[in-house]
């Protein structure tokens, strides 16, 4: 589950570091904008972005429920007919396509397309957060132990091996039992168990070693070259080196590209991290729950299924292809013509 | 039984079918009571031999009688080892009652209810021919406590010097005297108990060899005396029982010598495809302790009227209410929660599964009651009016936005009542959130007295049916610091005085006692000190290949495997 | 000789590694709130003496490093037993593991394969309607959860039209064309992500490898296009591919597979660490998630050798 679509690009940008030297950002700019398959699942991303960030709308103007409001016992009336949102058995009303249960109710009766949106803000949002934690992580133990090789190098690429091999959804399994009760205590703030940005930390750390490692060899790439060697030889420190010098040049190649491809992969990784219960906490949702709570009904109910996994892979899916624009954009030897 | 639900899936089960005739069975078989082993008339005779498959949700938690605390693992041991005294094979409230077992007779109990004699039945041998010998229950004793069996705490709180040996203060336990020679078992009790009858019907209490070590033998468990025994162990996959052929020479009157020459029970923990399995008839008795998954209820009330039927059991389920901690210290905030709380909703979350309600003890238990309790109908949703009215309860006694947290399982459906519960606290103006807790930590959790719990799911399924049995959870002894068991902290002087004294009557005397059970059950429901919303019902859902109504659900002992018998 | 001095340091490096997984494993589960286990052992109307008496015949009143010592220990020795069944550890294990090489080996093959095909068809195709359906697939495999590839495959094979048997696992010895029907859909469920993976990653290097010298060399000198592809493309670009399956066959091993197995009820090593986690019963946890960590270390380690064989300039670069 772990292991994942930033292989995908390491395999091909590792070994292809050596862009030209004069703006590469600009270039693979243009690029990107002449790839209108790229471009057009971006505007996808960005239009379920924006749904998403509609949800109050929808649930105030359109559905008139909270994404929490519990319809167990309601009775609505469809094409003329009294229908239970939940039958005797516990079995909800499926997808009605007016505004009151568009999509159906779940098994609290709550209603489908609310739960989605709002649900799709807490997926976007530990996809983002997730990346953010992996970028930073990333890059705080790729350069450096790129760039001062020795024993740096050592200790760092040793614990990154720790979280590599650490069976990652274990782990997860674990801190989610763990942590889901008292909430952790970072000293200079406490999360309490509820809160989103416990499993976007468990996932962000979770990829670290997989951007972390061609972040590495990027950097040793970097560090052997020509104005690197002229900003050593002006007496720049080290310090200044990496800030005005590496950041700069990873920035304009690989960092966006694994963004976007980390956004997607912490998506679905939530998702499972759902499944085993240490997901987003109720009754908040994320698609993930959406889908684990459903596929228990999935023979009757498939709506429950369906509806946040086609989203899920919609918003995955078009985030994973402009991904794929980008690396295209910033490495056109591997383009697709 | 009080451990089953911290350990298990949906197991926290324990039965008693409906006595009242007109509540009674639904599907075919009903509740006749007598069908029951080759040792009664049967309305369908049985056919001996052949091999049962039985497929279960979850593996026994140990198949060792001494360790064993689950559903599954009462089933098994059950068909292994025989108690002093045991249940009656039948259904219902029939099923409850209790006959001698390895004892010649119940025991005679002293007047001052401290002594318990009787003397075990002479030429009972083990599977391997040694001869069963009254120390053996002694030993049992003994070792349930060493091996810390999840309700030993009923031994070592009754049993005389039995504390003293948990705590290695004493090599024995001084209360239990045993005569080899003789056969005479007499016990002493450091208080008295009326339910003590009822422990020496434990599985832990079945006599065992002596000679069986002081550890949990859970692949291979010790040496029986019961209709079956233990044959192929496949810890976590599957185990087989085997016909015992001994057991019938024993001839002890109303314990069933078993059709089935094998009984194969394997795991299936994808409940879906578990009832799929006896649904198609590839397996033949679907798990006690599981529920059918809605996805497959329709097909099952379909395709297989006549082969499944839900069983009341003596199980309650409720939200606990803190009567410490703010707002539930105050009555009106409990008595809005009780009416406004939509039952019938709480039982579609269920899937059927929950028969509505509203007092505390459960059908089958001497002193509960059905129908409306002072705040409204359990079976009814309660109106806009009602809702609209605990809203201006909650509103006038100025507890409007007090933060509340509701805290559940994992899993469910029980997180969904809990969600529901969430959702009705918002509307009643609470400022209401959720921690979900791991299962297998949840009690140890609202147990623990410096969380002050607020609010939450609770259920109690009876260890053994006797009303005292629940009332341990509303009575002051119930309070412990850590471990707690009583999550609301209620402590009513009236409860105190009315258990001190029902609490002493022998089991015997239950019925006579029910009208008062009933006064004290009202007093607590008119307090609104739990939020009761329903009772658990089990499946007895079984393949086309066996006899439905010759299957005896027991109220105590779940499916009776000896029962069971191929057409 | 450098080669043995690299190999020594990747072991010095792997155990080290290991001792940390351990004691991060053990240091979550007793941090866990209530996660006292005599709590639970104890049962549900357990007095505290009840607690105490478990605590000491457990001897978790003893301080956390004793109680690591002392499980390490069991560990080592085999001996190591579950809290909550009293079972070895060990043998569960064992077990469980046919179920688990079955779903993991099966899984690795399926995707090894059609990834392969894939993404040389996509190659080949670059740029036509078939390489964007190739791509489709990859990008759709990349982006659903394993778990609901399982749950749709089930309700689509199982429930609804009863091609494939119910879930379980049977075992290879006992009767292997069943084995093979029951395990199909685990294996697909787990798959598909990875066929994604490994369509694209083969696309993308046998797109490379086809602008090399050589392969213009070898078309040039009228090779054939079958030929050329096998000999010169497949055999350059299947190297990458090859060192990503040992790390990807290791991280399933230790990862997806819990899921599936889950979803699937096979019973294997995976679900019997669910179900631990679900019980918060320790020493099946903590010896599976060694065994999980030794596993993706050890292929880890491999596949690092394997690259400085082939390419000595890895071993000055890497410690």
């Amino acid at each position: 589950m772990v292991d994942h679509a930033a292989s995908v690009v390491s395999s091909s940008i590792e070994e292809e570091t050596t862009g030209s030297g004069d703006s590469p950002l600009r270039l693979a700019l243009h690029r990107l904008r002449h790839n209108k398959i790229a471009l057009f699942f971006g505007v996808i991303f960005l239009l379920v972005v924006i749904v998403c960030l509609l949800a109050p709308v929808y649930a105030n103007d359109i559905a008139h429920t909270g994404p929490d409001a519990n319809h167990i016992s309601e009775v609505i009336n469809l094409n003329g007919k009294p229908t239970p949102v939940v039958s005797t058995i516990g079995l909800p009303i499926g997808p009605t396509y007016h505004s009151k249960f568009f999509f159906g109710a779940d098994q609290n009766g709550r209603d489908i397309a609310v739960r989605l949106l709002y649900g799709g803000r807490n997926s976007l949002a530990i996809g983002f957060m997730a990346t953010i934690v992996t970028m930073i992580g990333a890059l705080l133990f790729g350069v450096t132990a790129g760039f001062f090789r020795g024993w740096t190098d050592t200790i760092l690429s040793r614990l990154l091996d720790l979280i590599w091999a650490y069976p990652a959804l274990l782990l997860a399994a674990a801190l989610g039992v763990s942590l889901a009760v008292g909430g952790v205590n970072l000293g200079f703030a406490h999360l309490s168990g509820s809160s989103i940005f416990i499993p976007s930390m468990v996932i962000g750390v979770v990829y670290i070693p997989y951007v972390a490692r061609p972040i590495r060899g990027e950097v040793l790439t970097l560090r052997e070259r020509e104005f690197v060697d002229a900003a050593r030889i002006l007496g720049y420190n080290r310090a200044r080196i990496i800030f005005s010098e590496i950041l700069p040049n990873l920035s304009a190649s690989i960092l966006p590209v694994f963004f976007a491809l980390q956004v997607a992969q912490s998506i679905v990784l939530e998702a499972a991290l759902s499944f085993l219960g240490a997901g987003v906490q109720p009754p908040s949702a994320s698609w993930g729950t959406m889908l684990s709570d459903g596929s228990e009904l999935i023979s009757v109910s498939p709506h429950l299924v369906l509806v946040p996994g086609i989203m899920l892979i919609i918003a995955a899916l078009s985030v994973n292809v402009f991904g794929d624009g980008l690396r295209q954009a910033f490495d056109p030897r591997s383009s697709r013509h | 039984m009080r451990m089953r639900r911290a350990v298990l899936g949906i197991a926290g089960l324990t039965t008693a079918a409906l006595t009242l005739a007109a509540c009674s069975s639904s599907g075919g078989g009903g509740n006749n009571g007598t069908g029951n082993g080759p040792n009664s008339q049967s309305a369908s005779p049985g056919k001996t031999g052949g091999t049962v498959k039985v497929v279960e949700g979850t593996f026994p938690d140990s198949l060792d009688p001494d360790f064993s605390y689950t559903t599954q693992g009462l089933e098994a041991t059950d068909m292994v080892y025989i108690p002093l005294l045991t249940y009656a094979a039948k259904e219902g409230t029939a099923g409850t009652q209790l006959i001698p077992g390895l004892a010649t007779a119940l025991p005679t109990v002293s007047s001052d209810g401290l002594t318990y004699s009787m003397t075990m039945r002479s030429g009972i041998k083990y599977s391997d021919g040694t001869p069963v010998q009254a120390a053996d229950f002694t030993h049992a004793i003994e070792r349930s406590i060493k091996i810390s069996w999840g309700g030993s705490s009923f031994f070592t709180g009754y049993i005389k010097g039995a504390a003293d040996y948990a705590a290695g203060k004493a090599k024995s336990i001084s209360g239990i005297q045993a005569d080899n020679s003789t056969g005479k078992i007499t016990i002493t009790l450091s208080q008295p108990y009326g339910a003590f009858d009822n422990l020496l019907a434990f599985e832990s209490a079945a006599p065992i060899p002596s000679s069986t070590p002081m550890k949990v033998l859970s692949n291979t468990p010790p040496l029986g005396d019961g209709p079956y025994k233990f044959g192929k162990i496949v810890p976590n996959g599957s185990y087989q029982l085997l016909r015992n052929a001994d057991f019938a020479s024993f001839k002890i009157p109303g314990i069933p010598t078993g059709y089935a020459d094998e009984v194969d029970v394997s795991v299936n923990s994808n409940t879906t495809a578990e009832a799929q399995a006896v649904l198609n008839n590839q397996a033949d008795v679907f798990d006690a302790g599981d529920t059918i998954p809605a996805q497959v209820l329709p097909q099952v009330m379909t395709q297989a009227k006549d082969r499944y039927q839900k069983t009341p059991l003596a199980s309650t389920y409720y939200f606990f209410m803190n009567t410490r901690v703010a707002p539930f210290n105050n009555k009106a905030a409990r008595t809005a929660v009780n009416m406004a709380m939509d039952r019938p909703a709480l039982a579609k979350l269920s899937s059927g599964a929950l028969t509505p309600g509203c007092n505390f003890l459960p059908p089958t238990i001497a002193g509960h009651a059905d129908g409306p309790c002072s705040f409204g109908d359990p079976t009814q949703s309660p109106s806009a009016a009602t809702v609209a009215k605990a809203k201006q309860m909650i509103k006038n006694a100025g507890l409007a936005g007090t933060k509340v947290t509701v805290w559940s399982e994992t899993r469910q459906p029980r997180q969904n009542f809990c969600l529901y519960l969430n959702d009705l606290l918002k509307t009643l103006g609470f400022k209401s959130s959720m921690k979900v807790v791991a299962d297998a930590t949840y009690f140890q959790t609202i147990g623990n007295e410096s969380l002050n719990p607020q609010i939450g799911f609770a259920d109690w399924s009876q260890d053994f049916p006797n009303p005292s049995d629940f009332y341990l959870l509303l009575s002051k002894a119930g309070i412990q610091r850590t471990n707690n068991e009583n999550f609301g902290d209620v402590d009513d002087p009236q409860i105190e005085s009315q258990l001190a004294t029902l609490e002493k009557d022998p089991a015997s005397q239950l019925s006579a006692d029910a009208a008062k059970w009933q006064a004290l059950d009202k007093y607590v429901a008119d307090q609104s000190y739990v939020a009761v919303y329903g009772y658990q019902t089990a499946p007895k859902f079984l393949s086309n290949r066996v006899n439905f109504s010759g299957a005896v659900f027991n109220p105590v002992d779940y499916i009776l495997f000896s029962t069971v018998s191929l057409k | 000789m450098y080669l043995l001095i690299f190999a020594l340091k990747r072991l010095a490096a792997a155990i080290v590694v290991l001792f940390a997984v351990s004691v991060l494993t053990f240091l979550i589960f007793f941090a866990i709130p209530n996660g006292n286990p005599a709590l639970r052992l104890a049962g549900r109307t357990a007095t505290p003496a009840d607690i105490h008496n478990v605590e000491v015949a457990y001897g978790f009143n003893k301080p956390i490093y004793v109680q690591y010592v002392r499980t390490m220990k069991q560990i080592f020795t085999g001996q190591i037993q579950s809290y909550t069944q009293h079972l070895s550890v060990f043998s569960q294990i064992k077990r469980g593991l046919p179920a688990t090489l079955s779903v993991a080996i099966g899984a690795a093959i399926v995707w090894m394969l059609i990834g392969i095909a894939l993404g040389v068809i996509g190659a080949l195709r670059a740029g036509k309607a078939t390489d964007v359906a190739v791509s489709t697939v990859s990008f759709l495999g990349i982006s659903s959860p394993s778990f609901v590839v399982g749950f749709i495959l089930l309700d689509l094979f199982v429930y609804k039209t009863h091609i494939f048997p119910q879930v379980g696992y049977v075992p290879i010895t006992k009767d292997p064309v069943s084995w093979f029907t029951h395990m199909i859909l685990p294996w697909f469920s787990m798959a598909f992500l990875y066929i994604g993976i490994y369509a694209q990653v083969l696309r993308s290097s046998v797109l490379d490898a086809m602008t090399t010298d050589a392969v213009r060399t070898a078309r040039a000198k009228g090779l054939s296009p079958t030929k050329v592809m096998i000999k010169h493309v497949l055999r350059v670009s299947l190297i990458p591919i090859v060192s990503l399956w040992g790390l990807d066959f290791a991280g399933a091993l230790a990862g997806t597979t819990l899921v599936i197995e889950v979803v699937f009820n096979l019973q294997g090593v995976g679900q019997y660490a669910y179900q631990a986690i679900g019980a918060l019963d320790v020493p099946p946890i903590l010896v599976i998630t060694i065994l999980g960590a030794f596993f993706v270390v050890l292929m880890n380690a491999i596949v690092d050798i394997l690259y400085a064989v082939l390419d000595p300039r890895i071993r000055a670069g890497k410690g």
